[in-house]
């Protein structure tokens, strides 16, 4: 057993930081004569921890939660690029125990932007992880095994709908349906076929479908090669505070901007 | 002596004969109505054992386990090495053998005790149904605490604690109540207590969200006619702004990046100016 142990004290073996996912209370006071610094992460701050990251979303994706966790960490200056951080972690969810140990360097390529899209949004963290959602089964599956393209504005809604024209009827027009819901997914993947964007509001509900965007595009700061639904997309969040997310019709990759600027982009294969 | 052996064949049954006869005279001595009684109890019994089993799977079935699951009622229970479950049908099973019982002495007909029995074959039923609202109250009383606690703790004050306790407690006094009446107790005074506690309740709650109830009543009609959507630019209560959500309870609208939340029964009283350029 010399060898595991060695392991694991190599694992360990001068952090910078632990993290701690969802820790009990008596968890965390064990911690308390350590020398590095403890940073708890967790939906709540219930075991008044001094040094707290608020996870908006339950991560069920291990991966996820601790990137979130270390961009958050960052975004806050608890830790800083270069660090070696430890992180406990809950893999198999219902022990509240924290049954793994995994050490992550800060770096560059943790950086995805994910905890800015989350928190610093105008909209619910939990209307953009279900707008991701639905992108990102959109771009698994497509519309009738065809790739299709999408462009969801969430956020804002009143200035993004004063920013638009409707192209065609509104099907969403005096109807109340709120992303997240099952049978709506189902409604935006069919209604996706249409041209322009769906606009969602700050809670969730669907304003309209089949807008055309009227951003003034100057300014605008996206890589070159993208298309027009991308370059509507990333023009509507410079002009307001919502939040584009764009699925690509042609390399199927899902992106968030914000403020006129790609903070996100995921292959949904990989999710 | 060959006819000494006749009388005596003639006189003494033979073996097998002994035993039907002595078994029939024992049958005809005991009256036909102890036979009865026996097979009453006797089919009481598998009844009761059956209606115990049956009862058991059936509540298991309904997902009563699950349902009750963490409460108070169910953890003392467990630690007894029970569940609410076998509480209930095995109450189910004695309340049957009682009845045979009861029904078994009276068509058995034994005299000294009826008048004592009379009373108790009208009480069995009663303390039976006693019994099942207490544990149902208990029961639903603990699950209604963890389902109120539940839904608060997102709600991080104190006070709020106390909340899930009254509701407890007024479930089970509401059992408890039902429970005694059942039972014949004089419940008269609890009732009147109960009576002036549900008017203190009703009397607050309106108090207390009377603007709430105002202002979902004017939400509903906002959602169902919707005079103005998201997007539209209004004029409300000298707000002026683009409208940015609409729901039940509240109206936002957004100026230079002030979000105001009108109560919708503001929008109602005031009116709206719909601002179209």
């Amino acid at each position: 057993m010399a060898s595991l142990t060695d392991h694991l004290t190599d694992l360990v073996d001068d952090a910078d930081a632990v993290l701690l996912f969802d820790p009990t209370a008596s968890f965390h006071d064990r911690f308390d004569g350590e020398d590095t610094a403890v940073i708890v992460v967790s939906d709540e701050n219930d075991i008044d921890a001094e040094t707290f990251v608020e996870l908006p979303l339950p991560f069920d994706n291990v991966r996820d939660r601790i990137r979130f966790g270390i961009e958050g960490s960052l975004d806050r200056d608890l830790v800083s690029e270069g660090d070696e951080v430890v992180c406990l972690v809950s893999v198999f969810g219902d022990d509240p125990a924290l049954d793994a140990v995994v050490r992550v360097s800060v770096d560059e390529s943790i950086h995805t932007g994910i905890y800015d899209l989350f928190v610093n949004s105008r909209a619910d963290p939990s209307v953009i992880r279900d707008v991701f959602e639905v992108a990102i089964e959109l771009g698994k599956k497509g519309q009738k095994g065809k790739p299709v393209g999408a462009l969801f504005v969430v956020g804002d809604a009143g200035k993004v709908m004063n920013k638009s024209r409707p192209l065609s009827y509104n099907p969403f027009e005096k109807s109340h349906v709120h992303v997240g819901d099952p049978i709506v997914n189902v409604m935006l993947k069919e209604f996706s076929r249409l041209d322009g964007a769906f606009i969602i509001s700050d809670s969730g509900k669907i304003a309209s479908a089949y807008r055309y965007l009227e951003p003034a595009a100057e300014g605008v700061d996206i890589p070159k090669g993208l298309g027009a639904r991308h370059m509507a997309g990333g023009a509507i969040t410079r002009d307001t505070n919502a939040t584009a997310i764009v699925l690509s019709e042609s390399d199927g990759l899902v992106r968030a901007f914000k403020r006129g600027a790609l903070v996100l982009e995921i292959d949904p294969e990989e999710y | 002596m060959p006819s000494t052996s006749t009388f005596y064949a003639g006189v003494l049954p033979q073996p097998g004969e002994t035993v039907t006869q002595t078994s029939s005279e024992f049958l005809n001595a005991v009256p036909d109505r102890i036979w009865l009684a026996l097979f009453v109890l006797v089919v009481g019994i598998v009844l009761a054992y059956v209606v115990g089993v049956v009862n058991r799977r059936l509540l298991t079935r309904a997902g009563v386990p699950e349902t009750i699951e963490g409460t108070a009622f169910e953890r003392t229970a467990r630690e007894f090495d029970t569940s609410t479950v076998a509480i209930v049908a095995k109450l189910s099973s004695y309340f049957i053998v009682a009845v045979a019982v009861i029904v078994a002495l009276t068509v058995a007909d034994v005299e000294y005790v009826q008048l004592f029995w009379a009373d108790i074959a009208t009480f069995v039923p009663k303390v039976f149904v006693a019994l099942i609202v207490l544990i149902v109250g208990v029961v639903v009383g603990d699950k209604a605490e963890l389902l109120v606690a539940e839904r608060l703790r997102s709600v991080k004050l104190p006070e709020t604690g106390v909340l899930p306790t009254v509701v407890k407690y007024s479930v089970v006094y509401v059992a408890a109540l039902v429970a005694l009446g059942q039972v014949g107790v004089d419940t008269l005074a609890l009732i009147v207590l109960l009576g002036a506690y549900a008017v203190a309740i009703v009397v607050l709650t309106a108090l207390a969200t009377k603007d709430l109830l105002a202002a979902a009543a004017a939400g509903v009609f906002l959602l169902l006619r919707q005079p103005y959507g998201i997007g539209d630019e209004v004029k409300v209560a000298d707000q002026r702004g683009i409208v940015q959500e609409v729901d039940l309870f509240t109206t936002h609208i957004e100026t230079d990046g002030e979000e105001h939340v009108l109560p919708n029964h503001t929008v109602f009283r005031d009116g709206i100016v719909l601002i179209r350029e």
